[in-house]
């Protein structure tokens, strides 16, 4: 279809371009620039050039804020992509109990996250949550478990979306290369290896790159499980904005630290992009 | 041409209350509403909120609308956002350490000419004058509310059992600990001690060890060695005696795990604040006896809660109309009130004479132990930011120290380097 005028595409992105300059590419613009500056919100702002960025990166916070929601992330997505993969496979079936376990496990997705969080808190509560009396105490309050946990809690609030997704990819799989290869001599397993995951790659990539999406944007878990603690080993990217502007009264540090959260996500879009376009390539 | 640079001052300055106030009061059924954000839940939030429908009840001019804000750090954020905004609420509460830097930002109504602002007869340590050292010259910014101490509770059951008494120093209290935590079979553990691992109780135990936040040259030491041997103190009863339980969460989530879990019977002494005192009692199975804070080389410790503040962008007929409410929140009655219902200090010298000739403290001792603690009240140090270093600075290196034992003089002396970097 070839437009009557040269100004008509542009007439028709024109609302979505409008959208994105209002309320992402402005925002982005405006925090740039309030990272050069020292302000708390009711005082005047105070030009600092780089030094919200030389005081997070002096104290560690930026690396170790990077270094904590990749970790986070990776677990989320990695648990998400497996467990949904597995049930998938598992309840690809007709029959009403496996529509049962179908909508059971997708629940999990529909409710929301502060729902989800206080669910979680009360089980692992060491008083009497039923994990947390299990484990002698809630593994919140360790350093070094509470973030695994967190992940946790992301892992089965998202595996229901990332089982309906590879449900569907599923159905797009013919059943007649499953006949073929069944008549070629292949198991349940080879089938699976060379049939039905490659044909799943494309979903995969989808639900790859929404849940980490999701887990990189992840807050009212850490606000309401957490609060960052305990000694900082939860404070993920949006939830230390949170705290820098709000609570520590610092608008140029939680600006800095949002413009290199955007860097960063820009970065991992633009890598994964390229992997798709080099697989994209080598299928032709 | 308007730099860019100057309209974000010019906007900041917009921000600021004095530059942006709201012009006309607000009028619902011919009475004027005063809004008042509060941060409280539980049994604290009912009792407000029943002080508030007497009030307006009382009188058919004003109309006080309370409105719940969060916690104290949340209710501050959304304070602070809404004074930006400049849809800030006529009247708040907000915890002492901010109250220097907001009224360095100019967003607090002064108060000194306010009708009987300096007749008021507030309990010494606990208005503005005394609970900040250096504030003398200072405008009247803050009344006094809900105003508290650290005090120390323990199950009195349990104190009887193993014949244990509740202690009266550090060494008393470590040794009691370790009489009272129990291991069993199975793995649970009744602990002898929790207090959360947090700014308020650190400060406490700062000036149980001799030592001062601000010198009085205004230098900040953040205890010096004092400070060192606070966080020691823990870390021993943490992680070497295992005598002490750090409770799980961030402010006053951990908080309310300590009462849950002493509640429960799976602690049996704790630090909290004197508020606790009617929830501990109504709620335990089991005498609950209080008691002032150990000393160390002295008995020292902070005052806490909030203050009343009025926002100075408010209309002026709002404001008049929010200081009528709070000096009637300050009259005898409601003062005390507040205070028998809640736990919280009764906040003026005619209601603590009033209680004490009623034979209150007689049949409530526990009620009476923050009120004689104040004989040993540290006023905090007036400075804007004093807030950024408890919040920003301190805080989350005393839970570093503890979780995962790094060495206190190296904690401190990075958090003192950091406290001093403007911010």
């Amino acid at each position: 279809m070839t437009p009557r005028a040269r100004w008509h595409p542009w007439a028709m992105l024109g609302p979505t371009l409008a959208l994105l300059a209002v309320f992402f590419l402005a925002p982005i613009g405006v925090a740039a620039y309030e990272s050069l500056f020292s302000w708390d919100l009711l005082t005047p702002p105070r030009f600092v050039g780089a030094s919200n960025y030389a005081a997070l990166a002096a104290r560690g916070e930026l690396l170790h804020v990077a270094l904590r929601t990749t970790a986070y992330s990776a677990i989320v997505v990695l648990g998400t992509m497996s467990l949904g993969l597995a049930l998938a496979l598992l309840v690809d079936r007709p029959g009403r109990l496996f529509a049962l376990v179908r909508t059971s496990v997708f629940s999990a997705y529909v409710v929301s996250w502060v729902a989800v969080a206080l669910l979680w808190m009360w089980m692992l509560d060491g008083n009497g949550g039923i994990f947390g009396r299990a484990l002698h105490g809630s593994p919140l309050g360790d350093p070094g478990w509470a973030l695994p946990t967190l992940a946790v809690v992301g892992i089965w609030k998202l595996t229901g979306y990332s089982m309906i997704v590879f449900l569907a990819g599923l159905q797009g799989v013919p059943r007649s290369l499953h006949e073929a290869a069944a008549l070629d001599g292949a198991g349940a397993w080879g089938r699976l290896r060379h049939v039905t995951l490659p044909l799943l790659a494309p979903t995969a990539a989808f639900v790859a790159t929404t849940s980490l999406v999701t887990s990189f944007q992840a807050f009212d878990v850490v606000r309401i499980m957490t609060q960052g603690g305990p000694a900082r080993s939860t404070e993920l990217f949006v939830y230390a904005i949170y705290e820098q502007v709000f609570l520590d009264l610092s608008v140029g540090r939680a600006s800095a630290l949002t413009v290199v959260f955007f860097a960063l996500l820009l970065a991992l879009a633009a890598l994964q992009l390229r992997v798709w376009r080099a697989r994209g390539e080598a299928a032709r | 041409m308007i730099a860019r640079r100057d309209v974000l001052r010019a906007s900041a300055a917009l921000a600021l209350c004095g530059c942006r106030q709201r012009a006309r009061p607000v009028r619902e059924d011919g009475r004027l509403v005063v809004t008042f954000w509060y941060a409280y839940g539980d049994l604290v939030r009912k009792v407000l909120l029943e002080l508030v429908a007497r009030y307006n009840a009382s009188q058919s001019r004003i109309l006080v609308k309370a409105v719940h804000q969060g916690d104290y750090f949340e209710a501050l954020a959304k304070l602070r956002t809404a004074l930006a905004a400049g849809a800030a609420p006529t009247l708040s509460h907000v915890v002492l350490e901010v109250v220097p830097y907001l009224a360095r930002a100019g967003v607090l109504e002064p108060l000194d000419d306010y009708d009987g602002a300096r007749e008021m007869p507030f309990v010494p340590a606990l208005d503005q004058r005394g609970s900040f050292a250096g504030a003398g010259r200072e405008p009247l910014v803050a009344i006094p509310f809900n105003r508290s101490t650290p005090i120390a509770f323990a199950n009195a059951r349990v104190l009887e059992e193993e014949r244990v008494e509740m202690p009266r120093t550090w060494e008393e209290l470590a040794e009691a600990a370790r009489r009272l935590t129990r291991r069993a079979s199975n793995g649970e553990v009744r602990w002898g001690f929790e207090v959360p691992v947090s700014w308020w109780y650190w400060v406490a135990m700062v000036g149980q060890a001799g030592g001062r936040l601000v010198e009085p040259d205004g230098s900040l030491t953040l205890g010096g060695d004092a400070g060192v041997e606070a966080i020691r103190f823990w870390q021993r009863l943490v992680r070497q005696d295992r005598v002490m339980r750090q409770p799980p969460g961030r402010d006053y989530q951990a908080w309310q795990s300590s009462n849950e879990s002493f509640l429960q019977g799976r602690i049996a002494m704790m630090w909290s604040s004197t508020a606790y005192v009617r929830y501990l009692e109504d709620n335990a199975r089991f005498p609950v006896v209080a008691a002032p804070l150990p000393r160390h080389v002295r008995a020292s410790v902070p005052t806490g809660g909030t203050m009343f503040v009025l926002v100075r962008s408010a209309p002026d007929e709002e404001k008049l109309a929010a200081w009528d409410f709070v000096r009637w929140m300050c009259a005898d009655e409601q003062t005390i009130a507040w205070s028998t219902r809640t736990g919280y200090l009764p906040v003026t010298r005619p209601a603590v004479q009033r209680l004490a000739e009623r034979g209150w403290y007689a049949r409530h001792p526990n009620d009476r132990v923050a009120y004689d603690q104040l004989s040993d009240a540290t006023p905090w140090p007036w400075s804007p930011d004093l807030f950024r270093v408890d919040r920003d600075v301190v805080e989350p290196r005393l839970e570093d120290a503890v979780l995962t034992g790094r060495d206190a003089r190296a904690l401190l002396d990075e958090a003192r380097s950091e406290a001093r970097r403007p911010a």
